[in-house]
């Protein structure tokens, strides 16, 4: 898909829509002047420091990485890390609620300058989106009964597995392990709920996600605490954004320095992990693997 | 672990969930203001005698009715900023459910309408009524109040469909709920049974009163 | 658009507009006898029954269908009753459905002067034959748009069982835009398929409608 391919559908409708924005006065921002990549609303590093704000598009229901908390603040791994790039910008930051099927369209026509959502980079990804190096990798893990325990991901073959949209356990079974059926939830206590009620044979989720659930659950085991290979995770800007892209690269590497995201995982995960995973097993400093 | 219900005191959840509520109920409230206002003569139009009114009006009808709310959305919140329109996730929101609602109640003006009688609109015409009196007094009165129970299931109805503005960054209280239940979800296991029984409450109390409302008018109308 | 992808996409597409219509067709045939039931014991005020039937209308009407499926899927199994995600879909859009379908049913009989189940009682028909042969055909015909504009409203609530993983349109279109982001192949071929199953039943309600009209001299 192009950018151009989009414009029919819009050009279509524009008329009806500008009518109606005109009667309700004029659109915010309707007159911002395009970047010189051509796209909408992508902005500099400078034209965002001008602005004075950034807006950051991050999870509001993924625990402990993007959530709202019982104030309603925004809460987590990427919410610390989103926090800290806008104290270095020195500006204040607005952050913007995304779910997994809108998140490159956020960044696409430039409602957000960057997404801190639990973003695992993949190849499809990468040609829609620049992706910032990496600030987190995750491994997979499968929960299961104690009675029925998977310990080898064949053993999935035909049955039933449990997975959140969204998240890498889907994309890498379904590229990896075409013979697991996917039963898909849009929530985790939707994924869990299912799995406790025997709606399916294992839950494939983040290992770390995995251990802490069967630690809390009574007659549930990860079977397999480490299946295929680390993904990482990082900050995405708009295709072409090389500006906020390279300032965000050089960052990592000052945040590197200062064990930054140690600090960050300490914060947020740890008190839900606890001690089944370590720090270095997940956090990336300096954007480095 | 807490028993479930507990998680509502904590912090200002049931005040966000209250918030949550107000960001439905105020988007469908102001798309089915401007519906009723705008439905109304689009109706009417719907009825027309000239065979390309009826035609175009049934073509927007059928557009709305087979794009999926969600599609819409994103064409007006995404897709709008490439003709050099930003419009706000509420914006977007209202105008969407707008262009559906208009497209629903026009419909339903147009059953109402066709459903009084023809000798009606003959005895009208006898008696040597404009066609626009012939509308004024005869035919609008009457369907009002046949529409007025199916207008409110089109109100409840977009309340209900509101769930999905979240998909543009608009925090609505289906959203706020699964916020909560997931922020809670290893101290509050249970929190799902409940905040969605919440949930399940607050659309309740929120549709209720409308419903009630209409029953009211209905029945005054009919006295009337 | 990228036009391989569609041709990948279609088959994915085609079992779950096949889902789509399975899961809509016995969702709305189950609306539509509840919502008979529901507006025949209302309309005769049959005591305690209409009350429930009451009772029922405003608790369906006024809340949404995600949240009755929730309850459904992930409720029902902590008090020990565990149903497949399709049943949950089929109950979900009747118990949804059959307060639209009543209350379609109910403007149109309140339409119907009370003079003629009346006199068609008094003519010696029971209740039910005064139902089916006088009053019912000239309220099916006057809530015809209604009913017609329910029918569409229940196929395209349907989107929202993907919420207890039933592969529907909406789940695949929303998978391939979340794992790919191929968000206009994605969406386009979700609008096609809806098209494709919402058009022929649109416009043979249309024709219903007209047939019907013509039926009863309005």
């Amino acid at each position: 898909m192009s950018r151009i391919n989009i414009k029919p559908l819009a050009l279509l409708l524009a008329p009806l829509a500008v009518l109606t924005a005109c009667a309700a006065g004029p659109a915010e921002g309707a007159n911002e002047a395009p970047s010189d990549s051509g796209a909408v609303g992508a902005r500099t590093v400078q034209q965002i420091k001008d602005a004075g704000s950034i807006k950051i598009g991050v999870f509001s229901d993924k625990a402990p990485f993007g959530y709202v908390d019982s104030s309603g603040q925004y809460a987590g791994y990427d919410v610390v890390y989103g926090n800290r790039v806008a104290q270095d910008l020195g500006v204040k930051v607005e952050y913007v609620p995304v779910e997994a099927a809108s998140r490159v369209a956020f960044l696409e026509t430039g409602k957000v300058d960057l997404i801190l959502a639990n973003f695992t980079v993949t190849a499809e990804r990468a040609e829609k989106v620049d992706f910032a190096n990496p600030y987190l990798k995750v491994s997979l893990g499968v929960a299961s009964p104690e009675s029925a325990p998977i310990t080898d991901i064949f053993q999935l073959n035909g049955k039933n597995a449990i997975v959140v949209k969204g998240t890498t356990a889907e994309t890498y079974l379904e590229a990896n392990n075409p013979e697991v059926k996917l039963t898909k939830f849009e929530q985790y206590t939707e994924a869990t709920s299912a799995l406790l009620d025997g709606r399916g044979d294992a839950w494939v989720t983040d290992n770390t996600e995995a251990l802490a659930w069967t630690q809390a659950n009574k007659g549930f085991v990860t079977g397999i605490t480490t299946l295929g290979p680390a993904d990482t995770i990082a900050g995405a800007v708009q295709k072409g954004n090389t500006d906020l892209l390279n300032w965000l690269n050089e960052e990592l590497v000052t945040l590197g320095k200062e064990n930054f995201f140690h600090k960050d995982f300490t914060e947020t995960l740890e008190p839900v992990y606890g001690t089944t995973v370590s720090a270095d097993d997940l956090v990336v400093e300096g954007g480095k693997v | 672990m807490g028993s479930g219900y507990e998680v509502f005191l904590e912090g200002d959840n049931l005040a966000r969930l209250l918030g949550g509520l107000w960001v439905s109920v105020s988007i469908a409230l102001a798309a089915m203001a401007f519906s009723l206002v705008l439905g109304v003569p689009v109706g009417i139009l719907m009825t027309n005698r000239r065979r390309w009114v009826r035609a175009v009006l049934q073509g927007y009808l059928q557009a709305v009715r087979v794009l999926p709310p969600l599609v819409l959305l994103f064409v007006f919140y995404f897709d709008l900023t490439y003709a050099g329109v930003n419009l706000s996730g509420q914006a977007a929101a209202v105008i969407v459910f707008t262009l559906w609602g208009t497209a629903e109640m026009a419909d339903l003006v147009r059953g109402a309408v066709t459903s009084i009688p023809r000798h009606q609109y003959e005895s009208a015409q006898a008696l040597g009524l404009t066609p626009v009196q012939v509308q004024a007094s005869i035919v609008v009165p009457q369907s009002l109040r046949r529409l007025t129970p199916l207008a409110v299931n089109l109100v409840t109805r977009m309340v209900k469909t509101t769930s999905l503005v979240v998909l543009i960054g608009v925090v609505e209280v289906l959203k706020v709920g699964q916020q909560i239940i997931d922020a809670n979800r290893f101290d509050y296991p249970s929190a799902a049974l409940w905040v969605y029984g919440a949930v399940f409450a607050l659309y309740f109390a929120a549709c209720y009163p409308i419903s009630k409302l209409a029953g009211y008018l209905e029945r005054k109308w009919q006295t009337a | 658009m990228d036009w391989t992808l569609v041709g990948d996409y279609l088959p994915l597409y085609g079992q779950a507009a096949l889902l789509t219509l399975a899961v809509g067709v016995a969702g709305i045939a189950a609306a539509a006898l509840v919502g008979l039931l529901v507006a025949a014991l209302r309309y005769f005020k049959t005591p305690l029954a209409s009350q429930l039937a009451g009772a029922y209308t405003e608790l369906s009407r006024n809340t949404p269908l995600v949240v009755q499926l929730f309850f459904l899927y992930f409720g029902l199994p902590k008090l020990g009753v565990v149903i497949s995600a399709t049943q949950c879909a089929i109950i979900g859009l009747a118990f949804l459905g059959g307060s639209y379908m009543a209350e379609a049913l109910r403007s149109g009989l309140d339409a119907v002067d009370r003079i003629q189940p009346e006199s068609a009682l008094s003519l010696g028909l029971t209740r039910w034959q005064a139902l089916r042969h006088v009053v019912l055909p000239q309220a099916v015909a006057v809530a015809a748009p209604a009913l017609t504009a329910n029918v569409v409203f229940l196929i395209k609530e349907t989107s929202v069982v993907s919420i207890v993983a039933l592969p529907d349109l909406v789940y695949v279109a929303k998978d391939l835009i979340g794992n790919d982001y191929n968000t206009v192949e994605a969406l386009a071929l979700r609008v096609a398929a809806y098209l494709l199953l919402l058009q022929p039943i649109s416009l043979a309600a249309q024709a219903w409608e007209r047939s019907l009209r013509r039926g009863i001299g309005v």
